[in-house]
């Protein structure tokens, strides 16, 4: 946790390390606010450091090591509101905006920080494959609610996919990563393990991103975040008929309530999906989950830890 | 003995006018280094969109010593010094005051530019970079006058106080 711990101000740094000893494990975020407490996230619980309160100094300082003293060249990253750092952590970023013509210029003020840290979970998603796969992966959807882990699923999926295993020969896999979640890149460099024969399309729009891969970089699997909007559906149509296996993510707590979104209700009608992920709302994300295949026919019901 | 002890005495006090006069002709020299350094700074920020410590090793390539050994010694220390960047500026400024003609007012006006990078977006770096060369603009022509004021004198003043010496106590 070095990459995280180095971004404080010595002092901070020392009463962080100790106030933390043994708990990095669950901790998932830091927030930090001008004048407030420290407050830590963990997987259970939270809790705040009354003791700890960040000056302006303090916010300058770690600024400044997040941008490597250079924060000129974040205009993209004070835009978008959130910056990825070595190690594939995402430090959210608020304060006060400054806006150009109504939109958004960049965060000019910047007091309130929340560092989220990144935990690639190695196999979370092995337990699930046998099920995505049947003579070739089938197209898969994944729904689940925020923290649900549908991205550290896919993440996992993508690198076992583009691994291989000894009964399965590995395949090239396209990510098209629109909010650098999946790879958390620095310029262009993924900081988690996708596996050897993965592309990431790293901050793209996902329609336009899809064309791109399939033009370009001849995936066999294509794995998106995230889907939503009509030009996203579009795009997905065109790759499945491309002939190339699409797994996604989208947005959702059943397929009922899906099925009442234009945009994937237009996507289901197709058919063109073979499996349905259903997670559910448990205390370590992506361990538990329903799969449905092309007729929503349930394929099994299971709790399993990871 | 005497006559040479006269020489010596000659010999030094006009070395100091020398040094004096010579301190006085690279003062200017040395502000327009700097300058020369903000701007090719600014390129680096704004076009090549490098890293701060990128571009001091690409500053320290194209300026002549003693303004290169400055930012020879940013780029070494920027990781290693200190985390806290004011320090690793202001330690290495003071360095540059040893080694350099530069005078109090240029370090002032350095010491509040380190306190400006990084911390800002492009516009605002940009408006700090030129802020500084402005300051030092005028610093410039401040140095340019005493030099056309005392340059010549400080040279002749040397062997002439020499002079004066030796007549007093022959």
């Amino acid at each position: 946790m070095n990459e995280i711990s180095r971004l404080f101000p010595n002092q901070l740094q020392t009463e962080l390390d100790r106030a933390l000893t043994n708990r990095w494990e669950p901790l998932q975020e830091i927030r930090l606010r001008l004048q407030q407490p420290i407050e830590l996230i963990f997987n259970q619980s939270h809790e705040q450091l009354v003791h700890l309160k960040p000056d302006k100094h303090d916010f300058v300082h770690i600024i400044q090591q997040l941008s490597d003293y250079s924060l000129y060249r974040m205009e993209e990253e004070l835009r978008e509101g959130y910056m990825t750092i070595e190690g594939g952590h995402r430090v959210g970023l608020a304060g006060k905006v400054n806006t150009l013509n109504g939109s958004v210029k960049a965060i000019q003020y910047i007091t309130f920080l929340n560092i989220r840290i990144a935990k690639q979970k190695i196999g979370a998603a092995r337990k699930l494959m046998p099920y995505l796969y049947n003579n070739g992966y089938k197209n898969t959807l994944i729904i689940g609610a925020p923290q649900t882990g549908k991205t550290t699923l896919i993440r996992d999926i993508a690198r076992i996919i583009s691994t291989g295993s000894n009964q399965v020969s590995p395949l090239k896999v396209g990510v098209i990563d629109e909010r650098s979640e999946i790879a958390a890149s620095i310029n262009g460099v993924p900081q988690h393990d996708l596996g050897s024969r993965t592309d990431v399309m790293d901050a793209c729009p996902k329609a336009e991103g899809m064309m791109m891969m399939i033009r370009s970089m001849s995936p066999e699997v294509l794995i998106v975040d995230e889907i939503g909007g009509n030009k996203d559906v579009e795009a997905l149509l065109e790759a499945l008929h491309a002939g190339v296996v699409v797994i996604c993510t989208v947005h959702g707590y059943t397929l009922d309530e899906l099925k009442r979104r234009p945009a994937i209700k237009r996507l289901l009608s197709q058919g063109i999906f073979q499996r349905f992920v259903l997670l559910h709302h448990t205390s370590i994300p992506g361990s538990s989950y329903t799969i449905y295949d092309e007729s929503k026919r349930n394929m099994l019901r299971q709790k399993s830890g990871v | 003995m005497v006559w040479l002890g006269a020489l010596m005495l000659i010999a030094t006090t006009t070395w100091i006018g020398f040094e004096w006069s010579s301190r006085l002709a690279n003062r200017p020299k040395h502000i327009r280094q700097v300058k020369n350094a903000l701007q090719i700074l600014e390129a680096e920020m704004m076009y090549s969109q490098l890293p701060l410590q990128e571009a001091f090793h690409a500053i320290k390539k194209q300026t002549p010593f003693p303004i290169h050994a400055f930012f020879d010694r940013l780029y070494k220390n920027m990781h290693q010094e200190s985390k806290d960047f004011k320090v690793v500026w202001g330690n290495s400024l003071d360095e540059l005051m040893d080694i350099s003609c530069l005078g109090k007012n240029e370090k002032e006006i350095l010491l509040q530019f380190g306190q400006t990078l990084g911390q800002h977006d492009f516009n605002q770096q940009q408006k700090h970079i030129y802020l500084a060369r402005s300051h030092l603009e005028r610093e410039l022509e401040n140095a340019n006058d005493q030099y056309e004021k005392y340059g010549r004198m400080a040279k002749s003043l040397g062997v002439l106080c020499g002079l004066f010496i030796v007549l007093l106590l022959l």
